[in-house]
């Protein structure tokens, strides 16, 4: 839990990763190019005092994920977002899978998502009732530019994906986090272009869409999309870093999210581990937007709007009653070995 | 590149000066993308950008506008171009100095680049236009006068840095150069300023602005101009990441 000017403030994390980028599961020079970019993200982004080596970066683990979330970095919830690469990693970046582990030892503190690949076909949709019958998954994230052999991605509005959304209303499975963010190789160029979202989301109204990345560097497309369809979310991972280093521009992105989404439809992710929550959730509670963005967007960033940003628009996509689990939270596993409990709140 | 110039080499880093990362619309030499540049019959220009995992297209508009540009400079016999610290590196400098077209370097690219240049040129067309209507708005003009400006109404005085904007009959109001003659720029470079009489501003989709959808066209060029400094912040930190703060 965090606390801001003396007011609760219920985090979640909606887009965490456990990964595993060392050299031993690295099995295509894109997986080892993917890492290096991550890890660029990583410094470009993050305070000197809180970088990570290159070693550590590659392979944490779930102990580590465990104290940086929840003991330091004052995450209540986490939301698994899964990012398989299979054809660059022998296991797996992170799957559904690998993540369950640690969701099952905390299930109050984690939600775990799944994923889809529309190009694997029959075998796909079987996986997708596996992973709802095993886990009871509530979302998936999905990777529409992953290589997979000679295709170098998919379509969010092409007819075998549109099986998949099927599959998923069919199911439960409501939440869909497709991911739509920066330019990066070895993936392919317009495998990102957030314009199929706009077609999925008109026929799948009972579904909700959360781009990640908030579609940048396509944020303008991404805002004219979701202005329109209201089952269309923003999820700030990537774009929340900028409050640390370039706070005028995470004020002019918070301001067009404002005032195109409105402040039900923006979601808080750190990407953990490319970037710690512990740095991260003070830094983005602290921004503010300058007098000259309050009256050029007619919005204002107010702790209300945060919090809702950082925990209660997610909460309400997954069916989470804050007051409720606060109490759950109080004495769990982890409140008990970190000393979170109640009187012992961090900040 | 920030040693003394000779005046060879102040030519060409003028014409260099006109290429534009795409995705950014911001001059190369401004962004330090440059990284040798050798000047005498022949020209020789390195270049790296911030991450080695940036677009191959976007690398590959750069590479031939800088090679077209720089054969503009008199008396260059031959030019050559080359990227580094790029996951294609090879390819792109091959491909480019061969003259040879994207699609036939990238075998796996469904299309050329011109599609995706001409979807960042018009972007970057709409985040001038936020800009240079703004400048409009300061200079005390109102909506339904700046929707209903064409091409004909405005005249540009380098020497005094400034534009005269002929509102009505007889009355003229002045605002700063510089946004509106690079949104100028831009809006002919994409077509939708072919005409004298063509109206100044217009939509996405280069339709003209009714009174009544001002704001919302305003609102939309204002996300592009958001959205290409976002990224531009992007760009930036990684470029300092990988090769340290620039000068």
């Amino acid at each position: 839990m965090y606390r801001h000017e003396g007011e609760d403030v219920f985090v979640i994390d909606s887009h965490i990763h456990l990964w595993d980028a060392s050299e031993e599961n690295i099995v295509h020079e894109g997986g080892e190019q993917f890492i290096q970019c991550f890890y660029d993200y990583h410094t470009a982004f993050t305070p000197e005092e809180h970088q990570w080596d290159l070693e550590t970066y590659r392979k944490y683990g779930s102990e580590k994920m465990v104290e940086d979330l929840f003991r330091d970095g004052y995450v209540d919830m986490g939301i698994f977002q899964p990012t398989y690469l299979t054809d660059f990693y022998e296991d797996g970046f992170n799957t559904t899978d690998q993540n369950a582990e640690l969701a099952t030892e905390y299930p109050e503190r984690f939600i775990l998502n799944g994923q889809f690949d529309p190009r694997d076909g029959e075998e796909g949709l079987e996986e997708l009732e596996r992973m709802k019958e095993e886990y009871g998954i509530q979302g998936v994230k999905l990777y529409t530019a992953e290589w997979r052999g000679d295709s170098k991605g998919w379509r969010l509005d092409s007819p075998e994906a549109f099986e998949y959304l099927e599959k998923c209303k069919e199911l439960g499975i409501t939440n869909i986090h497709p991911h739509k963010g920066p330019t990066i190789r070895p993936l392919n160029r317009d495998a990102f272009d957030v314009a199929d979202v706009d077609d999925a989301a008109t026929s799948f109204p009972e579904l909700n869409f959360i781009v990640e990345h908030v579609g940048l560097p396509r944020l303008d497309d991404f805002c004219f999309i979701a202005a329109q369809e209201p089952n269309v979310y923003g999820g700030l991972a990537v774009a929340a870093p900028f409050a640390q280093n370039r706070p005028r521009k995470f004020g002019e992105i918070m301001g067009e999210l404002l005032f195109w989404l409105g402040e039900d439809r923006v979601l808080f992710g750190s990407d953990y581990a490319l970037w710690e929550p512990d740095w991260l959730v003070p830094t983005v509670m602290n921004a503010e937007l300058t007098q000259e963005q309050r009256d050029e967007f007619g919005v204002a960033l107010t702790t209300d709007v945060k919090k809702k940003i950082m925990g209660e628009n997610a909460a309400r996509l997954y069916d989470i009653d804050i007051e409720e689990r606060k109490e759950t939270l109080q004495n769990d596993a982890i409140s008990e070995r970190f000393d979170l409990g109640e009187g012992a709140v961090a900040d | 590149m920030s040693q003394s110039v000779s005046s060879g080499e102040r030519a060409v880093l003028d014409r260099l000066d006109r290429v534009t990362d795409p995705e950014l619309d911001r001059s190369i030499v401004e962004l330090d993308y440059i990284d040798e540049l050798r000047v005498d019959s022949s020209v020789f220009v390195q270049f790296k950008l911030p991450t080695a995992w940036c677009s191959p297209a976007f690398a590959w508009m750069m590479a031939t506008d800088i090679r077209e540009e720089v054969q503009e400079v008199s008396d260059v016999d031959r030019v050559t171009v080359k990227l580094v610290d790029h996951m294609h590196a090879a390819e792109i400098t091959r491909g480019v100095n061969e003259e040879r077209p994207f699609e036939a370097v990238f075998e796996d690219a469904t299309e050329g680049v011109e599609a995706a240049r001409a979807m960042l040129d018009s972007k970057a067309r709409l985040a001038r236009q936020y800009h240079a209507v703004n400048t409009l708005l300061d200079a005390g003009l109102e909506p339904t006068q700046i929707v209903a400006l064409t091409r004909n109404d405005i005249a540009f005085d380098d020497a005094a840095e400034r534009a005269a904007i002929s509102v009505a009959d007889g009355l003229t109001i002045y605002a700063p150069l510089a946004p509106l003659a690079e949104y100028v720029e831009k809006a002919r470079e994409t077509g939708v300023l072919s005409a004298p009489d063509e109206r100044l501003f217009v939509t996405a989709d280069g339709e003209p602005i009714a009174p009544e959808a001002f704001d919302r066209v305003h609102h939309r060029t204002r996300a592009a101009k958001t959205n290409m400094a976002g990224q531009g912040a992007v760009c930036d930190a990684l470029h300092n990441a990988r090769y340290g703060e620039s000068e």
